[in-house]
C-alpha cells in the first residue's frame, strides 16, 4: 500500500529501497536478561511499518536504543544513512528521528497550544542571547510557529483544545497531542508507541486516519502496538519481535496466518 | 472544579485586558497598583507612627534583597525543577565579593568600586554554578539537591576557617557608599527632613535593580526557552526526545538563578555594612524556598509577593509582644507563660501550613499561558479565548 502511496511525497526521492531508519545488529542486556538479541530491521522512507511481539519482546526496549534513551551494548543505528549510535537522544532527535512515549505525562502549567510549540526545531529563541537581541526574528518565528500550531490542531481536530491546561486532557487526547507536536518538528521518520492503548475505539479510529492520512503525504511511521485490529488495518510491513529476536517481517496478510507468530502469543514466551 | 475553573479564565481574562499593549513589558497595571498599594501601606504605617520611615526604607531594601534570591530559585526550581539548597552559599559569594573587594575592613587592602565587586561577584558565581552542575545536571534532580546542601557547608566552612582570606568569625565590617554619584539627596530631603540617605540610596538602588532584573526574568520565562525549561520540569525525557539539549538548558537556568542570588548578597554588604560567615546558616536557604512556595512557585509575580510576605513574617514577628491583643491571647492560655517573640518561628510554620492547606499553588500561582509578546495578534487571541469560553460554557 504505502509503497506507491508514496508517489506523492514532494521532493524526496522515491527510490523503493530509500531506507530511513536501519539498525544492524543491535544487542541489549540487563544484568543476565537479555532483551534485544542482535536486531536488525529497515524502515523505508514512506511506510507504515508496524511492529508487534508479545509483552516482554524487546519492543519498547528496542525504540529507546534507537532513540538513544538506552546505551547499546553492540550494534549500530543509522538515520538517512548516517550513523546515529552513540549520539545523545536529543542529537538523534536532530538528526530526523522523532518518537512519542507509551505514557505521556501531562506538562503541568502549559496551554496545549504551548505544548505543541516546543515541537518545532531550531528555534532561534531557544537560545538566551536571541532573547535580547534578536527579539524580531524571535518573535516572527513565534507567530509562523502559532500559525503551524494552529493548523496542527485542527488537523487532528482537537483545535478546540488549544486553550485547555494539558493537565486537562484525557488520555486520548493526550496522545493526539503527543502525535501533533511531533509533527510539529518535521520528522523524517515518526516512531510511535502504543498510539492506542487506552484509547477509545472511535478515537482510535480518528487515529489510523490521521496516520494514514500524513503517510499519504509522505510521513514514514514505525509504530509499536499491541492493538492487532488497528496496526493489520494500517501498518505494511509489519515486524515480529519474540524473546528480543525479530521473529519474521512479512505483510499484515503473512504475519496473520504464520503459526510461529501465533505460537509466539499464545505459547511458550514468558 | 468546572466553576473554579471558569473564575480563573475571568480573571486571567481581566488581567490581559489590563495588560499594557505596546512594548509589553510585562508588568500589568495590577501589578503596578499592588506595588502601589503596598508602598502606601508602609506610607500609611510610617505615617501613623508605627514604623519609622527608615526602618520603612529598610524593609523596603530587605524585599529587594529576598526579591533577587527568590526570582533566582524561581527560575531553577519554579521553571527548570532544579532543587538548590545552596541558595545563601551564592548569596555568601556574593556578600564576600562585596566585602573583601570593597570594605575598609577588609584583610585585602583593595578598596574596589562596587560596581567592579558585582561584576567580580557575578562572574564568581557563575563560574561555581557551572562547577556545580557539571556532575550533578546530568543526574537526576535529588542529586542536585544533596551535593547543594553539601556546598553550602563547605562554602559556609570556607568562610569561617580561612581567617587570613575572609576574617573568619571576625566579620567584615563598614562598606562604601553604593553608588554615590545618584543624585539621592536632593530628592530624599525635599520629602523628608530625618530621612537616612544612606538608606534611601540602598533602597533606591536595589529595588531599581530588582525591577530590571524583573524585566529581563519575564522576557526569558515567556520566551521559546522559558518554555523548553519548563517542559523540562514536567519531562525530561519528552523535551530530549524533542531535540532539546535539556543539560545545557539546565544549566543556563541554573547559572542565572545562582547570579541573581549573587547579587543579592552583593547588596546585602552595603546595607548592613557587616558580614560574618553566621549570616550564612542553612535555615536562610529555606527562608527563600519558604518565599517561593508561599509566593506561587513558577510564577514571577509570586517571587515578589513572596519576598515582601518573608520580609513580613521575619520582621514583622519581632512586634508581636507590642500588640495588646496578641499579648492577651497568649495570655490567656493558662498554666504556661510565653513570651510571644520567643514563639515566632513556630507562628512561621503555622502560617505555611495554612497556606499549603488552603492554597497550595501559593498567593499568586503563574498564569497558564506564556507566549513571547506580540506573537500573536489580538484578534486571535481574543477569538480564541471567545472559542474557549462558549465551549466552557457547553462543558458547565
Amino acid at each position: 500500500m504505502s509503497a506507491e502511496l508514496s508517489l506523492t511525497y514532494d521532493g524526496a526521492d522515491l527510490d523503493k529501497d530509500d531506507v530511513v531508519l536501519r539498525t544492524e545488529s543491535l544487542k541489549k542486556s540487563f544484568g543476565g536478561l537479555t532483551a534485544t538479541d542482535d536486531v536488525s530491521i529497515a524502515v523505508e522512507r514512506g511506510s507504515i511499518t508496524g511492529m508487534i511481539g508479545p509483552n516482554g519482546a524487546g519492543k519498547s526496549t528496542l525504540f529507546n536504543l534507537i532513540s538513544g534513551f538506552y546505551e547499546l551494548d553492540s550494534g549500530s543505528v543509522y538515520v538517512n544513512d548516517t550513523e546515529v549510535s552513540g549520539m545523545k537522544p536529543y542529537e538523534i532527535a536532530r538528526s530526523g528521528l522523532m518518537r512519542t512515549f507509551q505514557t505521556p505525562r501531562r506538562l503541568e502549567g502549559m496551554t496545549v497550544r504551548e505544548a505543541m510549540l516546543v515541537g518545532p526545531q531550531g528555534q532561534s529563541g531557544e537560545s538566551i542571547l536571541p532573547l535580547f537581541f534578536g527579539g524580531s526574528k524571535v518573535r516572527t518565528e513565534e507567530t509562523a510557529n502559532l500559525e503551524d500550531a494552529q493548523r496542527m490542531l485542527e488537523r487532528f481536530e482537537i483545535d478546540h483544545l488549544a486553550n485547555a491546561p494539558s493537565t486537562e486532557l484525557s488520555g486520548g487526547q493526550l496522545k493526539l497531542v503527543e502525535m501533533a507536536r511531533a509533527m510539529m518538528a518535521e520528522p523524517d521518520v515518526l516512531l510511535l508507541d502504543e498510539p492506542v492503548a487506552g484509547v477509545n475505539p472511535t478515537l482510535a479510529k480518528k487515529l489510523a486516519g490521521f496516520i494514514e492520512e500524513l503517510n499519504e503525504e509522505g510521513q514514514t511511521f514505525l509504530i509499536i502496538e499491541h492493538d492487532m485490529s488497528f496496526i493489520m488495518r494500517i501498518a505494511d510491513p509489519i515486524i515480529v519481535l519474540d524473546q528480543g529476536r525479530v521473529l519474521m517481517e512479512d505483510t499484515p496478510e503473512t504475519v496473520r496466518s504464520d503459526e510461529r507468530v501465533i505460537e509466539a502469543y499464545l505459547g511458550g514466551s514468558p | 472544579m468546572s466553576e473554579q475553573q471558569s473564575d480563573d479564565i475571568g480573571l486571567t481574562d481581566r488581567l490581559d485586558r489590563l495588560r499594557i499593549e505596546p512594548g509589553n513589558l510585562g508588568v500589568s497595571v495590577l501589578d503596578l497598583t499592588a506595588v502601589g498599594v503596598f508602598v502606601l501601606f508602609l506610607l500609611l504605617l510610617v505615617g501613623v507612627g508605627v514604623l519609622s520611615l527608615n526602618y520603612g526604607m529598610y524593609l523596603l531594601g530587605l524585599v529587594g534583597m529576598y526579591g533577587f534570591m527568590v526570582v533566582g530559585l524561581n527560575i531553577q526550581w519554579g521553571y527548570a525543577g532544579l532543587i538548590n539548597f545552596s541558595v545563601i552559599a551564592f548569596w555568601g559569594i556574593g556578600a564576600y565579593a562585596a566585602a573583601l573587594l570593597t570594605s575598609p575592613g577588609s584583610p585585602h587592602d583593595i578598596l574596589l568600586s562596587p560596581v567592579i565587586a558585582l561584576v567580580v561577584a557575578i562572574v564568581v558565581a557563575a563560574i561555581v554554578a557551572v562547577l556545580i552542575g557539571i556532575p550533578t545536571l546530568r543526574l537526576r534532580a535529588d542529586y542536585l539537591a544533596i551535593a547543594s546542601l553539601g556546598f553550602a557547608e563547605v562554602i559556609r566552612l570556607l568562610f569561617l576557617n580561612e581567617r587570613e582570606w575572609t576574617a573568619g568569625s571576625r566579620g567584615i565590617s563598614g562598606a562604601p557608599e553604593l553608588f554615590g554619584w545618584l543624585p539621592v539627596e536632593p530628592v530624599v530631603r525635599l520629602l523628608s527632613a530625618e530621612a537616612s540617605i544612606g538608606t534611601a540610596r540602598n533602597t533606591i538602588v536595589i529595588l531599581g535593580m530588582l525591577f530590571v532584573g524583573y524585566l529581563l526574568v519575564r522576557r526569558i520565562h515567556r520566551s521559546p526557552w522559558g518554555r523548553v525549561v519548563r517542559t523540562i520540569r514536567g519531562d525530561e525525557d519528552l523535551a530530549k526526545a524533542l531535540g532539546k539539549n535539556t543539560y545545557m538548558m539546565k544549566m543556563q537556568a541554573f547559572v542565572i538563578g545562582c547570579v541573581l542570588m549573587a547579587v543579592a548578597g552583593w547588596f546585602y554588604m552595603y546595607a548592613f555594612q557587616y558580614l560574618d560567615p553566621g549570616e550564612l546558616e542553612p535555615l536562610q536557604t529555606f527562608y527563600v524556598w519558604v518565599a517561593l512556595i508561599l509566593g506561587g512557585t513558577g510564577s514571577d509575580r509570586g517571587s515578589i509577593i513572596g519576598a515582601v510576605t518573608i520580609v513580613a513574617i521575619l520582621e514583622g514577628t519581632r512586634f508581636l509582644n507590642e500588640i495588646d491583643l496578641v499579648v492577651a491571647l497568649f495570655e490567656a492560655i493558662p498554666g504556661i507563660t510565653l513570651n510571644v517573640s520567643a514563639v515566632r518561628l513556630l507562628l512561621v510554620g503555622l502560617l505555611i501550613i495554612f497556606v499549603i492547606r488552603f492554597r497550595p499553588q501559593g498567593l499568586l500561582p503563574p498564569k497558564e499561558e506564556l507566549i513571547w509578546p506580540g506573537a500573536a495578534s489580538d484578534d486571535t487571541q481574543s477569538r480564541e479565548r471567545q472559542a474557549t469560553r462558549e465551549q466552557r460554557g457547553v462543558d458547565e
